[in-house]
């Protein structure tokens, strides 16, 4: 394998695949994977279903990065403690990011004071295509750059848009692979839930 | 990918599919979901045990090669392919199933 090649190609080549002949029972791992929202959160289970967002378990906690932002800031997820993030997968070459990244941005203006911290992570670009694309759609949220495709091999993102919301306390809410509809009004109610949720070392309820 | 299309191909011989990479099993999840695999993904994340325990780990690049193994109901390694050109050629799974009904014949 060459050094030159991207991250993301790195990663994957290792798969490996183990035929298994027999019946054996693989529904634990297969649980693992899906991932299932806990029980006692029916009326987030609902809201997630509804935007087709794939849940977490409750104790799913997203993989750590920093990177470099447009505007030439170290960004470190670490300083979002507290917030609920969309952390949002994108390029300037993804059609259906198109409609995303502007509804996204409208989410950020509207929510920003109250704790809501969209950040988009570009998927292998140079800074003057991201720069473009930014002043095109007027995008004012913050968006890292990730030249080498370290942070998207990191989220296992193949496919653009791909979506993860994470909560106040840190923890992966859920995911969308593919464009949703983020201004909607479960969208807006899934938000609001999220941001109602207390932050880290709050006083439980 | 051709391995998902062709999945219950593999399910009648009562092959059961696992996917392994040094990923972590957040990243298999986005991946897998990604691309609707039918079959699990095991994370071998971050030891590299698995791996290492097949022979298939270079330690210089921390890469695994790309390779298959086809084990039987007692554990035993009945075939395994090496994927060429440092694990970049395309394998397909006519080929695997083709080797797999072959290995299982002689039974």
């Amino acid at each position: 394998m060459t050094p030159s090649r991207p991250a993301a190609m790195d990663a994957w080549p290792p798969a490996w695949l183990a035929a298994r002949a027999g019946l054996l029972a693989f529904g634990l791992l297969i649980a693992i994977l899906a991932g299932a929202v806990s029980a006692d959160e029916p009326a987030l289970a609902a809201l997630l279903k509804t935007l087709d967002l794939r849940g977490y378990t409750s104790r799913t906690a997203p993989p750590q990065f920093s990177g470099s932002t447009l505007d030439a800031r170290q960004l470190s997820m670490t300083e979002y403690r507290g917030t609920v993030m969309v952390l949002t997968f994108w390029a300037s070459w993804c059609l259906e990011c198109r409609v995303d990244m502007p509804a996204l941005e409208r989410l950020q203006r509207e929510f920003s004071s109250r704790g809501l911290a969209i950040i988009g992570v570009n998927a292998q670009e140079n800074k003057e295509a991201v720069r473009r694309y930014a002043k095109e759609l007027g995008l004012r949220f913050p968006l890292v750059l990730d030249r080498d495709g370290k942070i998207n091999a990191l989220y296992g993102v193949i496919g653009l848009p791909t979506t993860f919301i994470v909560g106040r306390d840190g923890r992966a809410i859920a995911f969308a692979i593919g464009p949703r509809q983020w201004e909607s009004a479960p969208a807006r109610a899934l938000i609001e839930t999220l941001l109602a949720e207390p932050a880290p070392g709050a006083t439980p309820r | 990918m051709a391995r998902k299309a062709s999945y219950k191909s593999f399910e009648d011989l009562g092959i059961q599919n696992l996917g392994a990479s040094a990923n972590l099993t957040f990243s298999q999840q986005t991946f897998a979901e990604s691309l609707k695999l039918p079959y699990p993904l095991l994370s071998d994340f971050p030891d590299r045990k698995l791996m290492r325990s097949y022979g298939v780990f270079n330690e210089k690049t921390m890469t695994a090669h790309r390779s298959f193994f086809l084990i039987d109901p007692q554990g035993i390694i009945r075939k395994k392919w090496m994927v060429e050109n440092g694990g970049t050629t395309v394998v397909y799974s006519d080929t695997l199933l083709r080797d797999i009904r072959e290995v299982l014949a002689k039974r």
